[in-house]
């Protein structure tokens, strides 16, 4: 497939297709900077300004728009996301250790634990506001809601680690049990340098899905909402432009911490080439 | 084998240790998943009546399903949308992943283009989805463009709070589902395999036929199950879309929960889940998935 004419054709059409991917973000980006307070989330931008920005952060005199709930609602969301990250990582990891060897009854788990990903949030949602209803348990963020964060994250978790545990080398493990050190040295000192890029990115799926996560949350979260919850709350009124001014700082802040993940990341791959290099270096 | 002997196996040892390592996901799994599905089959079975629901058995809210055009309506509107959004990510992301995964042979590069791919995932979903509005509109970006260039004289008014604006703004939103898995599956491809065709004198034609295609057709089933099953459940796009005007089988679970109407809710809930478990199964049929990891 190295037809110069069909490669440009396709690569034309890629530079096409990203152009649809970024329309609405560019447009995001230009209307965040729209004049405020009167003008509308929509061209033409009556005044270039960051009026919006000032809305959000909440430094703006007070006007007829609401200010979104920035402070209570992202610190829950960030709060329910860490949470998530820890409890489903932890699952995801121990579940994939389980799956190294064969055992009987294997697919069923194995599908058991990605239902939690197939199964449609609004559906979980509905199922456990049920359940809550029939035992009389309110239902709350830290409660009913986080436990469907962890249903619908760990199963990515789950197939990030058995994706690494796949291409694991159990010799090594094998060697360092059979020179006497303990199981519990050898995981912190043999298998988790090994696995963990992988738990990074089992980390960093897990926080991103549970902090953008809406349906589930919309009927289990009870009154105190998050952050998602609270852009829900303005599809029902008119919306403004401080959303997308929201959504860039959002973004952005996607970008820190994709760079942390992109250091991490970077640093354990030096690390572990360096001990390559270096196979005399003493285990300590 | 005798049980003296599985006692002293350090095998045994070994199973049970992975059951314990199992056993707190399963728990969680069957707490949190399992109950709460079963409990919505349950309940769609109660009594519902205007301000209370009891747990006596009743097929009624079943029937008032399926006699009501509104309700079944959604249920067909819904299969379309879903028909209609699977068959243009798969259309639309295939020579894109195509071009990811077999023309750019260059890791990094390959690695760059799919990043530029997963950036706009990283803004909110619901922000994603309200960014459309400023675009569709009557005087949004795209009629703007159109009339500067003079392609159209008055601005196109389907483009906003009409079904062809819930299908344009679905596709974008889900069709790197679809590229992710392919380029995966395209990238993975052995070029010795290809190079060896066409110097057996394949066509460029035939290479794609009888290599390209069906080695990479388990990413497209693995993408075709990521769209379903997100596109099946939808329900926020479409309001936001098309002004609550395209109601899907999500938007009606959303509004009866709304109205504290549980045991209807759960009826659609279940056909819901019937449709979805129908869709994955056929799916699953074409590629094992414990197998492509």
């Amino acid at each position: 497939m190295n037809q110069p004419f069909l490669k440009i054709t396709l690569g034309v059409y890629v530079g096409l297709f990203l152009v649809y991917l970024y329309g609405p973000f560019l447009v995001m980006g230009i209307i965040s900077f729209q004049q405020g307070p009167e003008g509308g989330p929509q061209f033409p931008i009556i005044e270039w300004s960051t009026f919006w920005y000032q809305h959000v952060l909440g430094f703006a005199p007070p006007t007829r728009v609401a200010p979104l709930p920035i402070g209570e609602a992202l610190t829950r969301s960030l709060t329910l996301a860490f949470a998530t990250m820890v409890v489903s990582t932890v699952l995801g990891t121990m579940t994939a250790q389980a799956f190294r060897t064969n055992f009987k009854g294997s697919g069923f788990v194995f599908y058991l634990v990605v239902l939690g990903m197939m199964v449609p949030g609004v559906l979980l949602g509905l199922g456990m506001s049920l359940v809550a209803n029939q035992l009389g348990i309110d239902r709350t963020w830290w409660g009913t809601a986080f436990v469907l964060h962890v249903v619908y994250t760990f199963p990515f978790a789950f197939l990030v680690m058995l994706a690494i545990f796949n291409r694991f080398d159990g010799r090594v493990e094998e060697a360092s049990l059979a020179l006497g050190v303990t199981p519990a040295r050898t995981f912190r000192k043999i298998t988790f340098p090994i696995i963990f890029p992988g738990v990074l990115s089992a980390m960093l799926f897990a926080f991103t899905l549970s902090y953008d996560e809406f349906p589930r949350t919309l009927f289990t979260g009870g009154p105190d909402v998050t952050m998602p919850i609270a852009i829900y709350g303005t599809f029902s009124v008119e919306i403004h432009p401080n959303l997308f001014a929201f959504g860039v700082l959002t973004t952005l802040f996607s970008f820190a911490l994709l760079t942390v993940y992109g250091l991490l990341m970077t640093a354990s791959v030096r690390r572990s080439q360096a001990r390559n290099s270096g196979m005399q270096e003493d285990i300590e | 084998m005798s049980a003296e002997n599985i006692q002293s196996n350090p095998r045994f040892l070994i199973r049970n240790k992975h059951y314990w390592l199992l056993a707190p996901g399963i728990v969680w799994m069957t707490l949190f998943l399992v109950v709460p599905l079963g409990m919505m089959v349950y309940v769609s079975f109660w009594t519902q009546t205007t301000f209370a629901i009891s747990n006596d058995l009743t097929l009624k809210s079943w029937q008032t399903f399926f006699a009501s055009e509104t309700y079944f309506g959604a249920l067909i509107r819904t299969i379309r949308i879903w028909l209609t959004v699977l068959f243009l990510t798969i259309l639309i992301g295939y020579p894109a992943a195509l071009f990811i995964g077999q023309m750019v042979r260059n890791k990094t590069t390959q690695t760059v283009l799919l990043v530029a791919c997963v950036i706009p995932f990283w803004t909110s979903f619901l922000i994603r989805v309200l960014a459309w509005r400023p675009m569709l509109g009557k005087e949004g970006a795209i009629n703007i463009l159109l009339q500067k260039l003079g392609l159209i004289d008055a601005p196109i008014e389907v483009l906003l709070f009409t079904e062809l604006a819930v299908i344009i703004g679905m596709v974008q939103i889900y069709v790197v589902f679809m590229v992710g898995p392919i380029a995966f599956m395209l990238a993975r491809i052995d070029q010795s395999l290809i190079e060896a065709a066409r110097d057996l004198g394949a066509s460029g034609w035939t290479i794609f036929r009888k290599i390209i295609l069906p080695l990479s057709l388990p990413g497209v089933v693995v993408g075709a199950i990521f769209v379903s099953v997100m596109v099946l459940g939808e329900f926020a796009t479409s309001s936001a879309l098309s002004g609550r005007k395209v109601n899907l089988l999500g938007n009606i679970i959303v509004t009866q929960v709304g109205s504290l109407k549980w045991a209807f809710a759960a009826v659609i809930g279940v056909v819901l889940t019937a449709v979805m478990a129908l869709v994955v199964t056929i799916l699953l049929r074409i590629v094992d998935l414990r197998k492509e990891l």
